[in-house]
């Protein structure tokens, strides 16, 4: 399971964290398709589809709770150490995450309704972009937690830095966009808002990264990043001007 | 063979608590009956702090504390060859006093064994050995043991009384109050608990607790949740060899080396 | 109910039938014996047994025979005791696992089993013969020779239980005591003993009990006396003695008092085991 290759000596507790294990990988795999239902339910502009989408985040929740379960009964019967521990640990922080990302998804999905209300705006396909980014962040950390792969979880985690520099480029096409016409700026405020929940989405999948970093090595990882989130720079707002 | 003891830095854990070794091993090598049981030991114990050994029977975690005070040599046909100094003396050598040693270094052993006396003579009868004491400081003396063994409150009305009519848990303590009475200034504790209950259990880690502001503690045990507990640092032994030793935070939450980290994740076999 | 439950059940009553009825037959013996001495005895049991001396035949009593008996037993104790205490110690302390005290306790369990009249005729080669020859035969047979074979039956069986009980006592009382500096005689002397105290009070007990019965190292030892002795360089006589030669009398009256006399010592017997069995259970030290 974690860094060493042998099982433990009592069966059972292999088969809990392997369980363990799954049930994150399975959590992580339904976050991603929520997002990614929520951006097609934008693009179709299909108010009783983004419902089903916000109601599915339930599932997620309580996948959730379920694994905050089997951890709490981890580190009661079990007594987890060193690995194992790290292990357990960082499930229940992965498991945060990953619900954090279930509803930003599901609010993506929730804005989509009043979006389709009014008249389609240009900017809609950035939107797009920006998710696919965010999903496949998402979905290469969960191949890292699965493999324990703590480089292939490096790797996400600086990446991280394409997302938010797409991020800080729509926030600046948006800006354009209601600057151009007032009529757009509730379309555009709520894309903004979308766009915003899908970069967070990253930054969990960053949390992700750490988490799986220090579950492999034993170590924090704190190296430096280049941040590519520019748009609470004072800069920024000049830009607009 | 002596390569894993070389590869953990003995220096290492003792600079992580950042204070001076009380007790230095050094290319401990210990025979019994031509076995060789430890395979050359190194290590710095740490002056009051607790310091565990964990490691799996037979692994000379036991052989290693009965070194500490050389009372493996009441047996016939075992010999330890290497370095053991404490305070800079090495205690292997045979011109460092028995008596002297003992005075400095206490033990307490898995089984309570109390002696077949009253409670009070139990811990008068070793400090009677080592010092002339008036009547009156023997009773401040017995009294301040017990009381320093978590023991007092719960004795003091019956120190006429026989030892053996104590709890086990009473036992262990007025075992312990025995080793500390001599003022001794590392204690060994072999498997101190292993006969106790939860609760008697949980009493002695306290009184661990208690006792390293003045003692320097090495404690040997299967427990592993019981060395988290209460030490500072731990070594892990594994077929007469120091595997690693380090702070006990780091033993148990990120060992350095795989064989510590299977043994104490339970991956052992 | 299955036939193998029934099969054990039939088993089970069978070797529980079987144990009980060895365990009566051998009490009924016990009893047995009481009774017969009691009954055949009964005629002569009168204070006069304890108070007139055998002297005067089918008229007297035992007197002289049990102040023989508690004199030669209690030299025979008193020499046995200290010297096969000291012996077991050595023992169990300080020979223990070496070759030269496992071939001792070998030599002390032969000791153990050799027959009592070869203690007598060594007794009267090493003790009466010399004394004889020195004192003129002023001195021949005495008390003191009979009371030195009676400790040279019950020393072995004090080295025996003294190494046993020591032993029994666990290494770590020792290993506790030592690593408080104690020496190891001090740690035998004031802590082994008395963790063992009990059960070697037993074995001198049991020591006293199998010597009080003992005939023949007598004869050749303390010989006899029908008057009443006190100092031990005199001839003695003892109850045992005193049974047999009255049994082989041919006289009925004197069978009465040699049964009356053998249920004095039977009784003794009995009261030193239980004695001996109570001490052992209330002081038991449990180290388990």
């Amino acid at each position: 399971m974690s860094g060493s290759g042998k099982d433990h000596i009592i069966k059972s507790y292999d088969d809990e964290l392997t369980r363990l294990t799954g049930e994150i990988v399975r959590m992580g795999e339904l976050a991603v398709s929520q997002l990614e239902a929520a951006l097609d339910v934008v693009e179709r502009r299909d108010e009783r589809a983004a419902q089903r989408v916000v109601g599915n985040d339930d599932a997620i929740d309580q996948l959730e709770q379920e694994i905050s379960h089997d951890v709490v009964r981890l580190l009661a019967l079990r007594a987890p150490m060193a690995g194992d521990l790290r292990n357990v640990f960082a499930a229940l922080r992965i498991a945060a995450d990953i619900e954090r990302i279930g509803d930003y998804a599901a609010n993506v999905a929730k804005r989509s309704i009043p979006l389709s209300m009014v008249a389609p705006v240009g900017p809609v396909g950035g939107l797009e972009h920006l998710a696919e980014l965010a999903a496949n962040e998402v979905r290469e950390v969960l191949h890292a937690y699965r493999d324990r792969d703590a480089e292939r979880a490096y790797q996400v985690w600086k990446d991280d830095v394409v997302l938010d520099e797409a991020y800080t480029g729509y926030f600046r096409q948006l800006l354009t966009y209601m600057m151009e016409d007032p009529r757009n700026i509730t379309p555009c405020t709520h894309l903004l808002f979308m766009a915003k929940n899908i970069e967070r989405i990253g930054d969990h999948a960053t949390n992700i990264a750490e988490n799986v970093w220090f579950q492999v090595t034993g170590e924090p990882l704190n190296k430096q990043r280049s941040k590519g989130d520019f748009t609470s720079n004072p800069e920024m707002t000049k830009l607009g001007e | 063979m002596t390569d894993s003891a070389l590869a953990t830095n003995p220096a290492q854990a003792a600079a992580a608590s950042a204070v001076a070794p009380k007790l230095t091993v050094r290319d401990l090598h210990f025979y019994y009956n031509g076995f060789h049981a430890l395979k050359g030991i190194a290590m710095d114990i740490p002056e009051k702090k607790v310091t565990a050994i964990i490691g799996p029977s037979g692994c000379g975690k036991s052989t290693l504390l009965r070194i500490f005070n050389r009372i493996y040599a009441i047996y016939p046909k075992l010999e330890a060859k290497g370095e053991i100094t404490l305070d800079g003396e090495n205690i292997l050598d045979p011109r460092y006093s028995m008596n002297r040693l003992r005075s400095k270094v206490g033990m307490v052993f898995q089984k309570p064994v109390p002696f077949p006396m009253t409670i009070f003579e139990n811990v008068a009868y070793g400090i009677r050995h080592h010092e002339k004491l008036s009547k009156a400081d023997m009773s401040d003396r017995v009294e301040k043991a017990l009381r320093s063994a978590a023991l007092w409150d719960e004795v003091k009305d019956k120190l006429k009384n026989n030892a053996l009519g104590l709890s086990g848990g009473q036992q262990q303590r007025l075992c312990i109050a025995r080793a500390i009475a001599l003022k001794p200034e590392v204690l060994l504790l072999d498997e101190p608990t292993s006969a106790l209950d939860p609760i008697a259990t949980s009493r002695i880690e306290q009184l661990v607790e208690e006792l390293k502001s003045e003692f320097t503690i090495v404690i040997v045990t299967h427990n592993m949740q019981q060395a988290a507990r209460v030490s500072d640092l731990t070594a892990f032994m594994y077929m007469g060899e120091l595997i690693e030793f380090d702070v006990t935070e780091k033993i148990f939450t990120k060992p350095g080396k795989k064989q510590t980290e299977d043994y104490i994740t339970g991956r052992f076999g | 109910m299955s036939s193998l439950y029934l099969r054990r059940r039939i088993t089970n009553w069978l070797a529980m039938g079987l144990s009980t009825l060895a365990t009566l037959i051998g009490l009924a013996f016990l009893a047995w014996i009481l009774w017969e001495t009691l009954r055949q005895g009964i005629s002569a049991l009168h204070l006069s047994l304890f108070t007139k001396i055998t002297a005067n035949g089918a008229d007297g009593g035992l007197a002289n025979a049990m102040v023989g008996s508690l004199i030669i037993n209690f030299i025979g104790i008193a020499i046995a005791t200290p010297i096969g205490v000291m012996a077991g110690m050595w023992l169990a302390e300080y020979a223990n696992r070496t070759k030269l005290g496992e071939s001792i306790r070998f030599l002390n369990d032969i000791l153990l089993s050799a027959p009592s009249i070869v203690m007598g005729l060594f007794v009267y080669t090493i003790i009466v013969l010399p004394s004889t020859a020195i004192t003129n035969g002023s001195t021949t047979f005495s008390g003191f020779a009979g009371g030195v074979a009676l400790a040279l039956i019950a020393l072995p069986v004090i080295v025996r239980t003294t190494d046993e009980m020591l032993r029994l006592v666990p290494s770590t009382l020792r290993e506790a005591a030592l690593s408080l500096g104690v020496p190891q005689w001090k740690l035998t002397m004031q802590i082994l003993i008395r963790a063992a105290r009990s059960g070697i009070i037993t074995g001198v007990l049991l020591a006293l009990a199998r010597i009080s019965g003992e005939t023949a190292p007598l004869l050749f030892t303390a010989f006899g006396n029908n008057y009443m002795a006190l100092n031990p360089i005199d001839k003695m006589s003892s109850l045992p003695q005193i049974i047999y030669q009255y049994a082989n009398d041919p006289g009925a009256d004197l069978h009465a008092m040699a049964w009356a006399g053998a249920f004095v010592v039977t009784m003794f017997v009995l009261l030193l085991s239980l004695a001996s069995r109570l001490l052992f259970s209330r002081n038991k030290v449990s180290h388990d």
